[in-house]
């Protein structure tokens, strides 16, 4: 089921460094970016803070659209722990996407993967993130 | 040896400010404004993985100096551990400490802090290129 535009927001803090949802249904979320010279580190590849930026809001996402956008907002969930593993660089002009699912849903805790590959299909990053939800409701 | 800096725009980017850099160590600073939050208006996770990863980058290149620009290095890989929030207003310092340099690989860690609160701690290793 594809979340309806209106129901889903994208963080402000990606808004900010480009990123763009290419799919949004339920247990998948697809993001892209079109790398430019800001996005870059010292060295004038991709900085590994638009990955990891960018693997959060994806798996954040995916975690959200299977738990349902109202019970996200009643009950917030919040990373806690991600890893991710480089693989390869990207430079400005490459156009990377993310794709983010989801590997369970507790009661209290969530877990998700991600995987980053440019245009061409090379596998550029790979991470695994877990959330905490709050127990607002319970208070 | 002199630290040339050599920012990172992706970090200027975002808004952190490099407040102290030597051979090893960087610390960063941001101030969190309205475009640094997630959906649920808390500090984006992407903006402390982000100063860590350049706060690492920086001090390492400190201490490596001219090595750095012949031979680059570049993180792969990363954790973190996210032990509280931050809202919008909030000052966060992040600093990275490299914990070992090889020939080929480094290892460094970083803390965040939001005033004197430890808000998360990462860990980060790069591979150093040889050829």
């Amino acid at each position: 089921m594809v979340v309806p535009e209106s129901e889903r927001r994208a963080s402000p803090f990606v808004e900010l460094i480009g990123g763009h949802t290419e799919e949004f249904r339920e247990g998948l979320v697809r993001l892209s970016l079109h790398l430019q010279e800001h996005h870059t580190n010292p060295n004038g590849v991709m900085h590994g803070g638009v990955v990891t930026t960018l693997m959060d809001e994806a798996i954040g996402g995916v975690i959200a659209s299977v738990r349902g956008m109202e019970a996200m907002f009643a009950a917030p969930h919040a990373t806690i722990e991600m890893n991710a593993s480089f693989l390869a660089g990207a430079r400005p002009g490459d156009r990377v996407v993310v794709e983010a699912r989801v590997l369970r849903i507790g009661k209290r805790v969530a877990f998700g993967e991600a995987e980053m590959r440019r245009d061409d299909g090379e596998l550029l990053a790979l991470g695994r993130l877990a959330f905490v939800i709050s127990d607002r409701n319970s208070k | 040896m002199t630290t040339e800096r050599r920012r990172s725009p992706f970090s200027a980017h975002i808004g952190a400010e490099m407040e102290e850099l030597r051979e090893g160590y960087a610390r960063l600073s941001l101030v969190v404004g309205p475009q640094h939050l997630n959906p649920i208006g808390r500090m984006h996770g992407g903006v402390v993985t982000t100063m860590m990863d350049s706060a690492l980058g920086a001090a390492l290149m400190a201490l490596r100096g001219d090595d750095a620009k012949r031979h680059p290095h570049a993180t792969i890989e990363m954790n973190a551990s996210f032990l509280a929030g931050a809202r919008e207003g909030d000052t966060i310092t992040v600093e990275g400490s490299v914990i070992r340099k090889g020939r080929s690989v480094a290892f460094g860690q970083a803390e965040a802090r939001s005033g004197e609160r430890v808000i998360a701690k990462g860990r980060l290793t790069f591979a150093i290129r040889t050829d």
